[in-house]
């Protein structure tokens, strides 16, 4: 070997042995890896509920739910809802319309006046006739009271409506604010579940220092923390939304404050034969329905005089130049009901009556349904909401006393404990759900089964009814 | 033979007077002390007393024997001798007075009637609740209401009758262990008879020519798991020689027992409550001795699964039988720690020389404690209190992330922090007799398979087994006066229980 690769060899040996011997000995004596470990159980950084997705927290609403000494009751925003909620005053309004056009088809026919000239020029005359007449129309058959009566009628049934849409205005205050306060109640639990999750990475990293844990488990942890720290924004998304959507239905923007009350209720179970009676006898669809048949029968009796001629009578007073004198005129006009004696109509008016008998049932049969809906899932709820308070709740309850005693007693591990707290939170949760559930059927079956408290209030006039415009009969 | 008054009999002696010092806290009285000197004279007496000593009279047995001395640490001069270690030096008891009565702490034992030529003993199998430690009654079966159950003891050459009465929802058998008896009378399940169903008797009948530890035990293995044993004890037609002055017997056994949970699970493979004669420590009771007594303590694993290195502190013992028969003194072995397997007995023997308070235990670490658990939570985490959770069950506290000091060093912790014991529960650990004038705090080291030897001078025996209300630490601060060295001795903190 050539000496000059042989000394640069054992030169760069040297070299590297140097280096080797310099971290050796600035190198720090440790009994362990301390700072893998360190980091291991500082990792991440900043676990608070800041920094779980940053930068896209829902800020619209805030308040100090703990020190909030202000809060919103239902009556109070029920009462609020009564003045602001814009279709209780477009039912009104309805009802508004349909008595004017019982005032407008009642009106009795303005008389006809004119000025004649008749054979302008004869006899270099300035005409064989010229003068004013006065026309007026006799109605015959009492189409103008019957007409009336119609559109009163109409204003009965947009009473109905109105009184339905009222119901569907308060029914929705009533479910969005148990909503709004389940949503607050849930949040408050996820709340509790976030500490326990940071008590189970808490938990982990001190698992992991005494070997009882490993890496994995870490991950899992602080995985697991994340995903609750989600939860709560989540909580926190949903109690935003639930009091957006309240405050929409009362249609005024609200401040946010807390809301008191109570999801539980101290009604009696309610008794379903008993409530779809009250419901197919009282519901004011039915009433409205049934009104509105009894308009119908109003129209069918319009109709059917509708063929009956008017009288028109006129008459007047004008000069005759060419005879040189002063002469009357008088005329009386009725119409020959030879072919059209109003007689589609009225079939179409007959169709009506028992499209409308048929739409009575067809509404019992829809409250039916939807109430046998609605009765399903308040009693499930019920049934839950009774099982939860007498023995679900708490026997965990329980369960989590009993395993913080075992772990008193040092015979119980602490993972065991978070386990039964865990456990019985999720199922308050799951019973504040079941609470809400009870509490929006009830108010849907006491309020008639009507929501929609935002769709545009319905008029008394169904989609395809014959309606005379502009002049209503 | 005359007894020889060494320098440190004569500091016996002498340290009387500071015992006697001890009265304005104790009971100890110049009238109730008694002469060290007399305290080390055997007395005869009836079988179930120890022996008191009495100095007016000429004792059989010396002080030292070939170097040996009973009266401290010591190992003779020659260890081919019969008195190395103590291997031979008699106790104060004499052969003529019979064997030394056999005390199982806090067992029961069984009583019989002659009838028909035999001792006839009745053996009820049933469930029993046993209280492993204060407050923790457990659910095990046994007999005649006993965990394990109360102890038969007969001579060599008896005729045995036990009338078993089965009061348990399903069949048993019991099986004599170690007995060479007719195999009728073995107790096999199936085997060799048919099984006493539920609600019947069965009898067992056999002469016994054997002497040695025995025990009896049902044959039906989960029943064995669930607690049915039992002593049986036959001592020699010919009292051994050398004679003991003290005849123990600690039962071992393993349980798997959950929290909250009082009936243990016979199917387990892993056990977490251990017992010593059905108690836990710190509820065993201590063996408590005379100093220069000799000492024999029979040992038997009847844990399910689980072997036992058994460790004594401050003595060597000589290893003088195993369950099979008494060991020829030639083959008999001193040691520190033995290993007793699964249904194996031991017998110790040893000259209590060395006065204290010394832990007897299976030193397998997770056998020092009972129902262990990971020590996170609440537990560690300061300012942290599990009393805080239980104040309102619908909300739980906050945690703190930041770790504490501690966890700079990777590990962390390793000190077990122990359970919380209550004022109910130090109150029954303080209520036994021998535990009477240790140290406030010895209930934080004694758990699981775990018991005490207490060495004391006659006088302090007298205090803790005869007086009343002796103070904590009056005992052991007087044996580290009289044998120890006092200038650095620190007292024990007071446990805050008050008791």
């Amino acid at each position: 070997m050539d000496a000059s690769i042989l000394s640069k060899l054992l030169g760069s040996l040297a070299i590297s042995i140097a280096l080797l011997a310099i971290p050796v000995q600035g190198q720090q004596l440790a009994p362990t890896a301390q700072q893998t470990i360190e980091k291991m159980l500082t990792e991440p950084q900043d676990i608070g509920l800041d920094t779980a997705a940053p930068g896209t927290r829902w800020n619209g609403l805030t308040t100090n739910q703990g020190n909030a000494t202000e809060v919103h009751t239902l009556n109070g925003m029920l009462e609020l809802a009564a003045r602001s909620n814009p279709t209780i005053l477009q039912a009104q309004y309805q009802i508004t319309g349909q008595l004017a056009k019982a005032q407008q088809a009642g009106l009795y026919p303005n008389p006809m006046i004119a000025y004649i000239a008749e054979n302008i020029g004869v006899e270099g005359t300035a005409g064989e006739w010229q003068g004013a007449e006065l026309e007026q129309r006799f109605v015959t058959a009492g189409k103008l009271q019957l007409s009336r009566d119609k559109y009163l009628q109409r204003a009965k049934v947009a009473e109905h409506l109105a009184v339905a849409q009222q119901f569907r205005v308060c029914n929705d205050v009533r479910i969005h604010y148990f909503k709004t306060l389940a949503a607050q109640q849930i949040l408050d639990l996820q709340k509790e579940l976030l500490k326990t999750a940071e008590d189970d990475l808490a938990t982990t990293r001190e698992m992991f220092n005494a070997g009882q844990a490993n890496q994995v488990d870490l991950h899992r942890a602080n995985s697991e923390l994340r995903r609750q720290q989600l939860s709560v924004l989540q909580a926190e998304n949903r109690i935003r939304r639930e009091f957006l959507q309240l405050s929409s239905l009362v249609g005024m923007e609200l401040a946010f404050l807390p809301l008191s009350g109570d999801l539980r209720t101290a009604s009696d179970l309610i008794d379903y034969d008993t409530v779809a009676q009250r419901v197919l006898s009282q519901s004011p669809e039915i009433l409205a329905a049934h009104s509105k048949l009894r308009e119908d029968q109003i129209t069918i009796n319009r109709e059917s005089v509708e063929w009956v001629p008017d009288v028109i009578v006129g008459g007047g007073v004008g000069r005759n130049f060419e005879a040189n004198d002063t002469t009357g005129a008088l005329s009386v006009r009725m119409e020959l009901p030879i072919y059209d004696r109003n007689q589609g109509t009225y079939r179409q008016a007959q169709a009506d009556y028992v499209r409308q008998q048929k739409e009575i049932l067809r509404t019992e049969m829809d409250l039916k349904m939807r109430l046998a809906m609605q009765y399903e899932t308040y009693l499930t709820a019920a049934q839950h909401v009774l099982t939860y308070e007498e023995m679900v709740l708490p026997q965990l309850k329980q369960a989590y006393a009993t395993s913080l005693q075992g772990y008193k007693e040092d015979r119980l591990a602490w993972p065991h404990v978070l386990h039964s707290y865990r456990d019985y939170t999720l199922r308050r949760i799951e019973y504040t759900e079941q609470l809400l559930a009870r509490r929006t059927s009830e108010v849907l079956i006491n309020g008639f089964l009507l929501h929609g408290g935002l769709n545009p209030a319905p008029g008394a006039t169904p989609p395809g009814h014959l309606d005379a415009t502009p002049n209503p009969r | 033979m005359e007894r020889e008054t060494s320098p440190r009999r004569q500091f016996i002696k002498s340290g009387m007077l500071a015992a006697a010092s001890l009265a304005a806290g104790t009971t100890l009285s110049a009238q109730e002390s008694v002469d060290p000197e007399e305290a080390a004279t055997p007395q005869a007496g009836p079988i179930t007393s120890p022996p008191v000593s009495d100095g007016t009279k000429k004792s059989p047995v010396r002080d030292e024997y070939d170097g040996f001395s009973r009266f401290k640490p010591s190992r003779g001069n020659d260890p081919d001798s019969d008195y190395y270690l103590g291997k031979l030096v008699p106790g104060f008891r004499t052969t003529e007075e019979g064997p030394a009565p056999f005390i199982a702490p806090d067992l029961e034992k069984l009583p019989y009637v002659m009838k028909d030529g035999a001792k006839q003993f009745e053996l009820v199998a049933q469930n029993v609740r046993r209280e492993f430690l204060p407050g923790y009654e457990m659910d095990v079966w046994g007999y005649n209401g006993s965990m394990p159950g109360p102890t038969i003891e007969v001579t060599q050459g008896d005729r045995v009758r036990i009338i078993v009465h089965n009061e348990l929802p399903e069949p048993t058998t019991v099986h004599w262990h170690g007995f060479e008896l007719p195999v009728q009378q073995d107790g096999s399940m199936t085997l060799t008879q048919n099984p006493i169903m539920p609600g019947k008797s069965y009898v067992y009948e056999f002469d016994i020519h054997e002497e040695g530890t025995f025990f009896y035990h049902s044959h039906v293995a989960m029943q064995e798991a669930f607690g049915m044993v039992g002593w049986f004890i036959v001592h020699p037609k010919k009292v051994f020689d050398p004679p003991v002055d003290r005849d123990f017997g600690l039962l071992f056994q393993n349980f798997h027992i959950k929290a909250n949970q009082t009936i243990s699970n016979s199917w387990s493979m892993d056990w977490n409550w251990h017992t010593i004669n059905g108690r836990s420590g710190p509820f065993t009771t201590p063996l408590v001795v005379k100093h220069g007594e000799r000492v024999r303590i029979r040992l038997l694993d009847f844990s399910p699964m689980q072997h036992h290195p058994i460790h004594l502190h401050g003595h060597t013992f000589w290893l003088t039988g195993r369950e099979g028969a008494r060991t020829p003194k030639s083959a008999w072995i001193p040691r520190n720690t033995e290993l007793v397997g699964v249904a194996q007995a031991a017998e110790f023997e040893f000259i209590a020389n060395n006065p204290g308070d010394w832990m007897f235990h299976c030193h397998m670490v997770h056998h020092m404690m009972n129902h262990m658990v990971e020590q996170v939570g609440p537990r560690i985490r300061e300012g942290s209190n599990v009393d805080a959770y239980m104040t309102n069950l619908d909300q739980r506290p906050p945690v703190d992330m930041k770790h504490s000091e501690g966890f700079a060093t990777p590990g962390y912790p390793q000190g077990m922090q122990g359970m919380q014991m209550s004022e109910k529960f130090m109150k029954a650990i303080w209520s036994r007799r021998e535990v009477q004038g240790m140290r406030a705090t010895w209930p934080k080291s004694v758990h699981g398979l775990m018991t005490l030897l207490r060495v004391l001078p006659d006088d302090l025996y007298q205090q803790v087994m005869e007086t009343d209300d002796v103070p904590k630490g009056a005992i052991f601060e007087e044996i580290v006066q009289r044998f120890g060295t006092p200038e650095t001795y620190q007292k024990a903190p007071l446990m805050k229980m008050g008791h």
